[in-house]
């Protein structure tokens, strides 16, 4: 009896270490879960952020349509620059506010007056430091003076959390009246004393849009061979990147 | 040495204790730990279809950028070795090097040069409204395009296309590629005149003149007539579930312990419904394009079943139809099931807006839609605005209510400055069940439709601006 005893209880003791080996076991393995989720919780993240970038690039263009300029302008950051055209670089969400209620016409849609932004052909990309991000995207313009098709390549920053603009560059590719649409009327570009307000600083880049060519350099490498965009060749009728 | 019998008794009942607790709650936080990690493997799986549906649709767009610029090395470059490229009726070209040569001759570039296009050659290629599907294995995909071109030479000839696009892609070495590209060229209309001065041509009598010079590698599989005859290309997403509209169900997880593991599933359940609700933007994307598709050839059935059992449909000044059976009825007022020759009845679904609500059960979201139609002879442009919302059912996505605000009806030849047309009333044949919700002119009217989501940055409710 005497010697049962202490047996029994060492063997119920490690039955017990046992279980507390299983323990620690599992504290390894939830923090393998821990990790698993925070590099999933990153990709999804990531996915969210694509799709807000979109957001702010789309709610431009409904906002340019019906001249909803507070609205646009408050889709800048403090430090924003935007530039659009041949017309030269606005510094500043006021300057984007200015740009468009002088240069472009007071609040609100205006009856007879159709500017229809529309934005397509958006390609959204998030850098990896996730706070920073690109689209490539369509304006296809509908309005009362006839077709536009401009580009832009923009950029985005994640300031407390929320995606806005960075930098507004929009190319144009081709203007026309509605009449013979491309076949000859086409509008040349905008350059900076067009019509008021003056820029802050002269185009970054000077070309000339259609029957020209003026390609504005992708933000991103092709998607398959990963690398990066080689210049148009004059040969082939591609003058360059502008100036 | 020697133990009370009490004592005894005390440390054996321990010690008892502390083992069969020790099992019991191992045996129990085992079994959670496996359920948690199951959940982590869906998880990871859901996220890379989500991935992939967003690197397809980058890809597609990547290819219209690079095509408008006269960039067909880098566009042929986005397929496999073995790609093919089907072009309308020609037939089917093979490998990136032919791929490369068919896409320079449609757009006027040079192989010999490089990238870039000759002074007064117009190539833009606008790649639009895509209906993504994953394979069930995550390493392949289909994907339905709308491309709508504006083409043509400087004083020569200015024309707009439009094509509807079938791809299979395949995920290679982690990086997914166009294995095949289905290009249906529906038509190539000239400016002067449009889509509705096209004449019906035989079916199999339309090869392009670039096919001539440049034959094809092999015949295509199917012969078609393009508009003024209606043709449907082959949908992927014919037959089956629909996985392409589908997400996540509503689920609302149970009250989790508080231990350690506890936390993490809290955490768990936290990021599954931010999957969901990115999963399910991506979902509603599908479900407007399907809709479009199918309004596109008149196939009215197809367009309701994507409608909930008691969604509404509102169009213009037309009035408010309630449920799927009277949807159907309101979308069949713009022609017969399946449309007749000469009706053209495009509405581009693009520029999309989508927020899903906090508990992923619902969702609303602004589209724009540009519409090309032809009656009896006659183009007509369109323009306006959905504010639509949807409904999670069981976690296929369905419309509860779709609203399309008229913005503009045009008429082709003269455009929609020099002759707008006002809305229709509503039908007094097939009378709505509500009159108009909200009562408004078209251009050269204009108002701001309202805004059913905040600002995105200061999210503050959007009031109309108006000086």
């Amino acid at each position: 009896m005497l010697n049962f005893m202490p047996r029994s209880i060492v063997a119920l003791v490690w039955v017990a270490l046992c279980a507390s080996v299983a323990h620690a076991q599992s504290a390894n393995e939830l923090q393998a879960v821990q990790q698993e989720l925070n590099s999933l919780g990153t990709r999804i993240e990531r996915l969210q952020d694509l799709n807000e970038i979109q957001i702010v690039q789309h709610t431009y263009g409904y906002f340019v349509d019906k001249a909803q300029w507070h609205g646009l302008a408050d889709l800048f950051a403090q430090d924003a620059t935007l530039e659009i055209g041949g017309k030269g670089v606005f510094l500043g969400h006021d300057r984007v506010f200015e740009y468009m209620h002088k240069g472009l016409g007071p609040l609100g849609p205006r009856d007879g007056l159709l500017i229809d932004h529309q934005q397509f052909q958006c390609l959204p990309t998030v850098n990896d430091d996730g706070v920073t991000g690109s689209v490539r995207c369509i304006a296809f313009v509908m309005s009362s003076g006839g077709w536009g098709h401009n580009y832009y390549e923009d950029r985005f920053v994640k300031e407390n959390g929320v995606w806005k603009f960075k930098k507004l560059h929009g190319p144009f590719n081709m203007y026309c009246g509605y009449k013979i649409g491309w076949l000859d009327n086409t509008v040349v570009n905008t350059y900076p004393e067009k019509f008021p307000p003056p820029p802050d600083l002269p185009p970054t880049v000077i070309y000339l849009t259609f029957p020209n060519y003026y390609i504005e350099p992708f933000h991103y490498p092709n998607p398959v061979t990963g690398n990066p965009m080689p210049p148009p060749s004059p040969r082939a009728g591609g003058e360059a990147f502008g100036r | 040495m020697s133990f009370s019998p009490r004592a005894v008794r005390l440390a054996l009942g321990l010690s008892l204790g502390l083992a069969v607790c020790g099992m019991g709650c191992a045996k129990d936080e085992a079994a959670r730990l496996t359920a948690l990690k199951a959940r982590l493997k869906a998880m990871t799986e859901e996220t890379a279809t989500v991935e992939a549906i967003t690197k397809v649709q980058r890809l597609g767009r990547a290819f219209g950028y690079y095509t408008d610029k006269g960039y067909f090395g880098e566009a042929a470059d986005l397929f496999t070795d073995d790609g093919t490229f089907q072009w309308g009726v020609d037939g089917v070209y093979k490998g990136k090097a032919r791929i490369r040569e068919l896409l320079t001759r449609h757009g006027g570039g040079s192989i010999k040069d490089g990238p870039g296009l000759p002074f007064g050659r117009l190539n833009l290629r606008m790649q639009l409204q895509p209906v993504v599907t994953v394979s069930a294995g995550g390493n392949s995909a289909h994907a339905r395009w709308r491309e709508w071109g504006l083409l043509g030479e400087y004083k020569k000839s200015a024309t707009w296309g439009d094509a509807v696009i079938e791809d299979d892609y395949v995920k290679e070495g982690g990086v997914w590629k166009i294995s095949a590209r289905h290009y249906y060229l529906n038509f190539e209309a000239p400016y002067q005149g449009g889509w509705a001065s096209l004449k019906p041509v035989t079916t199999g009598d339309w090869q392009s003149a670039v096919a001539k010079e440049f034959p094809p590698d092999a015949p295509a599989p199917q012969q078609y007539a393009p508009f003024p005859t209606v043709f449907v290309p082959p949908y992927h997403y014919a037959n089956g579930p629909l996985k392409a509209i589908q997400s996540r169900a509503p689920f609302t997880p149970p009250r989790r312990p508080d231990d350690a593991l506890g936390k993490l599933e809290a955490q768990a359940d936290a990021k599954e419904l931010q999957l969901a609700r990115t999963h399910s933007v991506r979902a509603l994307e599908n479900l407007q394009a399907m809709y479009g598709y199918y309004i596109d050839k008149g196939q009215w059935q197809q367009a309701a079943a994507l409608f909930a059992h008691d969604g509404t449909y509102e169009f213009g000044q037309s009035g408010v139809y309630v449920g799927s059976a009277h949807v159907q009825r309101a979308l069949s007022l713009m022609g017969p099931q399946g449309l007749e020759q000469g009706q053209l009845n495009n509405y581009v679904m693009v520029q999309p807006i989508i927020n899903v609500s906090a508990d992923n059960r619902t969702a609303k979201a602004r589209w724009r839609s540009d519409v090309q139609l032809s009656r009896d002879g006659k183009g007509r442009w369109g323009g306006g605005i959905y504010e639509n919302e949807y409904v999670n059912d069981k976690g296929t996505w369905k419309f509860s209510k779709l609203h399309y605000y008229v913005t503009f009806w045009g008429d082709y030849d003269q455009g929609w400055v020099a002759k707008p047309f006002p809305m229709d009333p509503p039908n007094t044949k097939v009378p709505p069940d509500r009159p108009p919700t909200v009562v408004y002119q078209s251009f050269p009217k204009l108002q701001v439709v309202p805004f059913d989501y905040v600002h995105p940055v200061t999210h503050q409710p959007l009031m109309t601006e108006q000086e």
